[in-house]
């Protein structure tokens, strides 16, 4: 049984067609990084299997089971942290294990400390988010998100927001994760950083897949002439200069 | 003309205690009373809110002189026959939680929704969204527009003084009448009024500071 298991899936506002019958297994463990272009529907496709967004057709199921927001089986890391600005960092990760999962405040303040400790953060617990750095806010958001526990964690840019130097941090916590097993899927225009992550790239376009396949398929010559035109976008941006 | 400064000063201290209670009861009532309106026109159906977002239209659209004359002079004929200093209450509350009603709604629409999202998602039920994130998220936005809509709130108690309410501007004007010495006691008004928002200013800036490092910093 996969652990995530997309089928058929569409979304619309209005006429608009954003998702256009989106198929995706993923199986336990795997690391799915999903990239294309401004507006294909990546954020919409983490929103509808998280639930947030409304799916006008198809289905989403977790462990083989639909889910709902709130049931615990997805977690997500959005690109603006979305932190509580009036909690701790401690008490952002605390406040859904003592009202959610009903831990006693002492239980709770205990495993909230352990997840910050896991991203590098366990000596700020005791910081509120404006007096953190992005790349630390971003931390606390994602150990306010693993503290719950959920089959599958979702990030949708979780490095757009931060500056250049600020994005290793970030970046390094989810490949630990990926590399501790967890089950993800990660939307990133950090190209190398998708490339050495995922078990497997998904490329979209108008709200479809294009192709999908390990990277070494995807940032290849082999891969889509779309995907090659849209690759060779960043391949612009590099700045190494070969002497 | 130093027995009008005196005379004024007199005045000022009889009207001033009147001018501070007035204020403050109104600013909690209308706070409160705008919380509730806010709270409404965000959180409540169509049915409820639209009623009330016209009724915020017309006290903001009508000027808070004729709405003194209106409750002062006009309530009684509805039989709502209230004492100077009861109305001047009830008419400067009404006009202020107008104002704060849109100043608490606006705090709640600026509540950035991906907050919210995090703790549907985590399992927080709407309850406890809504007491532990949205209330205080909202609460931090506002502080400073609630301060500065009480600080203004302490000029607009000048006009009760048409309605005979014996606070500060009543008092001193009326030793502007039984001496002729007007300018006089209009440069006292005018400098006790200064002095007033400022020190309101003040107690206001210290208590947002105060209740903002209660909620974060
Ligand atoms: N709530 C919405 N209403 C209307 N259009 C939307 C909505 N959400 C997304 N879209 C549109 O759907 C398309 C895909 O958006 P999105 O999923 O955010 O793309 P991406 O994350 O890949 O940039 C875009 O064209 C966007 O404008
Ligand atoms: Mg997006």
């Amino acid at each position: 049984m996969s652990a995530l298991s997309v089928r058929g899936l569409h979304r619309s506002v209005g006429a608009t067609q954003i998702l256009r019958g989106i198929d995706l297994d993923v199986t336990a463990g795997e690391a799915i990084g999903i990239i294309g272009p401004s507006g294909s529907g990546k954020s919409s496709l983490l929103r509808c299997i998280a639930g947030l967004d409304p799916i006008a057709a198809g289905s989403v199921a977790v462990e083989g089971r639909a889910t709902r927001p709130g049931d615990g089986a997805v977690g997500m890391v959005f690109q603006q942290f979305n932190l509580w600005p009036h909690l701790t960092a401690r008490q952002n990760v605390a406040l859904a294990l003592r009202l959610v999962r009903k831990l006693p405040v002492r239980e709770a303040d205990a495993r909230a400390e352990a997840a910050l400790a896991q991203v590098g953060l366990a000596a700020l617990a005791a910081r509120k988010p404006a007096a953190l750095s992005g790349g630390q806010q971003q931390r606390v958001a994602i150990a306010r998100t693993l503290a719950m526990e959920p089959r599958v964690l979702l990030f949708d840019e979780p490095t757009a927001a931060l500056d250049p130097e600020l994005t290793t941090e970030v970046l390094d916590v989810i490949r630990a994760l990926a590399a501790g097993g967890t089950t993800m899927l990660v939307v990133s225009h950090e190209m190398g950083f998708v490339a050495g992550l995922a078990t497997r790239v998904v490329f979209l376009d108008h709200g479809q897949v294009v192709q999908s396949g390990p990277p070494a398929e995807i940032f290849s010559q082999r891969a889509e002439p779309r995907i090659q035109a849209f690759l060779q976008t960043y391949l612009s941006r590099v700045a190494w200069v070969q002497a | 003309m130093m027995q009008a400064f005196i005379d004024s000063l007199w005045a000022t201290a009889r009207g001033l205690p009147v001018t501070l209670a007035i204020w403050l009861a109104a600013v909690v009532a209308g706070m409160a009373l705008g919380f509730l309106v806010g709270a409404l026109r965000f959180f409540a159906p169509r049915l409820v809110s639209w009623p009330l977002a016209a009724l915020v239209e017309t006290v903001r659209g009508v000027p808070f002189l004729v709405q003194c004359f209106l409750l002062y002079f006009g309530g009684p004929f509805v039989g709502i026959d209230l004492s100077p200093v009861m109305a001047g209450f009830v008419a400067l509350s009404v006009y202020g939680a107008a104002y704060f009603s849109e100043v608490f709604r606006a705090g709640f629409n600026a509540v950035p929704p991906g907050q919210l999202e995090a703790a549907r998602l985590l399992g927080l039920s709407r309850p406890a969204t809504v007491w532990r994130i949205m209330l205080p998220v909202m609460a931090l936005g506002v502080l400073p527009a609630l301060a500065n809509l009480a600080v203004i709130l302490i000029k607009e108690t000048a006009v009760l003084s048409i309605i005979t309410v014996p606070e500060l501007t009543f008092r001193v004007q009326g030793v502007g009448t039984s001496t002729f010495a007007f300018a006089e006691t209009t440069l006292v008004l005018a400098l006790v009024y200064w002095g007033l928002v400022e020190a309101t200013a003040m107690l206001a800036r210290a208590t947002e500071r105060r209740i903002e490092r209660a909620l974060a910093a």
